[in-house]
């Protein structure tokens, strides 16, 4: 095992989701979600790395059933795991009104990731949800908002630190001859 | 009292003059110094096991009212050709921690195997700092030479390049492996932005001393000098910084403002000061006097930065001249300023800034304790807004954008992106080189004012959170837009992909901020620096609070 400190963890885990396709804005939202996880969670680069390799087969919160959550009516089922990543972005950028909470909401995929993503806000999700790849949630309201940990390390494995790090080598630039020279500054080198 | 108003980002967040910022008594190593000496810090050398060459081993212990820090050095041979500046050199003359606490012989152990690997080794939270420095080889070499005839060496020669050695990194905050900053954020000591990595560079000038007094004596046990203490002084440790830094500005915005807040803040304080008292104007004397010296001193082959160096020396005449005259005015210290504004080059308005702080720290240094933020509060978005208050936001707070035709090639010209092979920023050319898809998000202006085009396409009374959920692609711009709407000087007023940008501008402004000098671009994308030169020594601080000094 390796041992990464918080802001490798975030750093890395940003990186990582924004080469498995999320948006910039996102994977700083991932990035410290990461960091949550990994201050209490050993496992927090399987995760990560779940949460990069499924990217692409999650589904998205869409407007018609937000729109049920907002007015506290029953969710519907959908076809595939809502990504969790985009449904706590949606709950945390509008929160939902106290009328509406508790909400259930079905389906989620990798919920670790949405109750990661509550954290910092005064929604949490109601039960532990553990690893599990989808599961139902039910979000609440909470009053004490979790402060940061200090003192915690990212414990990883070399495997999984390899495969994160191949979704954050897709964000990189492969060098040239002429960028390296030219894209550091070059021209002038040590001379004294 | 007549209030001031701050200058505005409009004025202060430009480019060219942020390429003209100078260190003040508000910058972060100056804050070490005061913190260090009010408290007395004391250092000894607890090892010191370098052989005939000055290579080996050494450890300086600070011992600060709660804990006790410690610089660990390695000193190791290096050939020339392999001596570089450039992040991507994989060998140096010397290598460092920054440790937390007092390390044992297996601790040590540990850090010679990876200190001087730099980034290929491997650290724990115990290291706080990791940084590393080459030997400034000619400079270097004559002072030890002179030192061992018994003679001092050549001071316009040492205060010409003004350091020993030169460090390439000093990296902080979890970089490969070591602390967390969240872990030194809660003591008071290392609470201030970057106080560890100016302690690291203190202690790391200190070395460099001891280093050419030692391998002098070595060579002539019986007659060797010691590096005189008034040139001891004058020296500080060289740096060398890159592109690497520049996005470091735009990506910790409610940082930024807070550093620019605190300057503004506190040179509109003094400038609404009614009088001038005599202990002021002899403090404001004597900086003068002393940046002058420097001025002289300070060379770069760097056309730009060498006339704007001539342009500031004649503006200090300027001052000298004009000061008695200012002074005498209502609010002489805004006199002064306006003077300059009036008068002189961006270089020389930027020093007087710093020199007319300079007498005021009863009012002005407690501004140093507000000079640090946690990005959290600036993350969260507010999704309930409009799209059309949003965008109406955007349009007021990029105003100064407006202009910009991102169409033009020229405005569009570079982007910045991460190095596969050093995993650090860089620039590249859009039009010219592959890799613009993966261009990182550091084109604020071109950003911001795409971001207001998108959203004019929407429905004016749709919610942000909504536009959000469809194009999620723009969560980045709406969270800095917010942010820049709170916090003034958290942007940068100029186009950060243009043809022209300077990237040495960026990196002057933060420089100047840690209290660097003699700033000497080697490029537009990199430069060399001094740190704590003409400062105290570290082990003077605790005499120095006994004999009523401060910084």
């Amino acid at each position: 095992m390796i041992e990464l400190s918080l802001n490798e963890v975030e750093t890395l885990s940003a990186k990582a989701a924004r080469g498995a396709g999320f948006s910039w804005g996102l994977a700083e939202d991932i990035g410290r979600a990461a960091r949550r996880i990994a201050v209490e969670d050993d496992n927090w680069g399987v995760a990560m790395l779940s949460l990069a390799e499924n990217a692409q087969s999650l589904d998205l919160p869409d407007p018609v059933r937000a729109a049920r959550w907002r007015k506290g009516e029953p969710d519907r089922l959908a076809e595939r795991p809502l990504c969790p990543i985009r449904t706590a972005a949606l709950l945390l950028d509008d929160p939902l009104p106290a009328s509406a909470l508790p909400l259930t909401i079905i389906n989620v995929g990798l919920p670790m990731w949405l109750d990661a993503m509550l954290r910092r806000s005064a929604m949490r999700v109601a039960r532990p949800v553990g690893s599990a790849a989808h599961a139902d949630v039910v979000v609440e309201h909470r009053a004490d908002i979790d402060q940061s940990a200090t003192g915690r390390r990212g414990a990883i494995d070399e495997r999984t630190l390899a495969a994160l790090n191949s979704f954050a080598a897709r964000t990189y630039v492969p060098e040239s001859e002429r960028s390296r020279v030219r894209g550091a500054g070059g021209g002038r080198v040590d001379d004294e | 009292m007549t209030a001031i108003a701050l200058r505005p980002p409009e004025v202060v967040m430009r480019l060219q003059r942020l390429g003209a910022a100078h260190p003040t008594r508000l910058s972060f190593l100056r804050q070490l110094i005061r913190r260090a000496t009010r408290e007395k810090w004391r250092v000894r050398k607890h090892l010191f096991d370098l052989d005939d060459k000055g290579f080996g081993r050494a450890v300086y212990a600070v011992e600060t009212p709660a804990r006790t820090y410690s610089l660990v050095a390695f000193s190791t041979p290096l050939d020339d050709e392999k001596r570089s500046d450039r992040v991507i050199a994989q060998a140096w003359d010397t290598s460092y921690v920054l440790y937390d606490g007092l390390p044992d012989a297996a601790e040590i152990a540990r850090l010679e195997a990876n200190a001087p690997l730099q980034e290929a080794g491997r650290y724990t939270n115990r290291e706080l700092v990791l940084a590393r420095a080459n030997k400034s080889v000619r400079l270097f070499e004559d002072v030890v030479s002179a030192l061992a005839r018994g003679r001092q060496p050549d001071e316009e020669q040492l205060l010409g390049v003004g350091y020993l050695l030169r460090t390439t990194a000093v990296y902080g905050n979890g970089k490969f492996g070591i602390a967390d900053r969240d872990e030194i954020a809660g003591r008071p000591e290392l609470a201030g932005s970057f106080q560890a990595e100016m302690l690291t560079v203190w202690l790391i000038r200190s070395f460099t001393l001891d280093l050419v007094d030692h391998i002098a004596c070595r060579r002539n046990p019986a007659g060797a000098a010691r590096l005189a203490s008034d040139l001891r002084r004058a020296l500080g440790v060289g740096n060398a910084t890159g592109l690497g830094m520049a996005p470091f500005l735009v990506r910790h915005p409610l940082l930024t403002h807070s550093w620019f807040l605190a300057r503004e803040t506190a040179l509109a304080r003094v400038r609404a000061e009614p009088h001038a008292g005599a202990a002021e104007r002899r403090i404001f004397a004597q900086a003068l006097a002393d940046l002058s010296r420097r001025v002289a001193r300070w060379h770069s082959d760097d056309d730009r930065q060498a006339a704007a160096t001539m342009s500031l020396a004649a503006d200090l005449d300027a001052l000298t001249e004009n000061l008695d005259r200012l002074l005498a005015k209502p609010q002489p210290w805004d006199a002064v300023y306006r003077f300059a504004e009036d008068n002189f080059s961006l270089e020389g308005q930027e020093a007087c800034v710093s020199l007319i702080l300079e007498p005021h720290g009863a009012l002005v240094d407690e501004l140093g304790d507000t000079m640090k933020a946690d990005e959290t509060p600036g993350h969260a978005i507010d999704g309930s807004v409009t799209c059309a208050s949003l965008r109406q936001a955007l349009l007021d707070a990029y105003s100064w954008a407006a202009d910009v035709d991102f169409a033009d090639p020229a405005a569009n010209a570079r982007f910045w992106y991460v190095s596969a092979e050093k995993l650090e920023p860089r620039l590249g050319e859009r039009f010219e080189e592959d890799g613009a898809e993966l261009e990182q998000p550091l084109a604020t202006a071109r950003d911001a004012l795409s971001l207001a085009a998108a959203l004019a396409q929407e429905p004016q009374s749709a919610s942000v959170a909504d536009f959000l959920l469809r194009r999620p692609e723009w969560r980045h711009a709406v969270r800095r837009a917010q942010i820049v709407a709170r916090f003034p000087y958290a942007e940068i007023h100029d186009n950060l992909i243009g043809a022209d940008l300077r990237p040495v501008d960026i990196l002057r402004a933060k420089l100047a901020f840690f209290g660097a000098r003699s700033f000497d671009p080697r490029s537009d994308r990199w430069l060399r620096i001094a740190l704590f030169s003409g400062e105290p020594l570290i082990e003077d601080v605790a005499a120095m609070a006994t004999a009523g000094g401060a910084a």
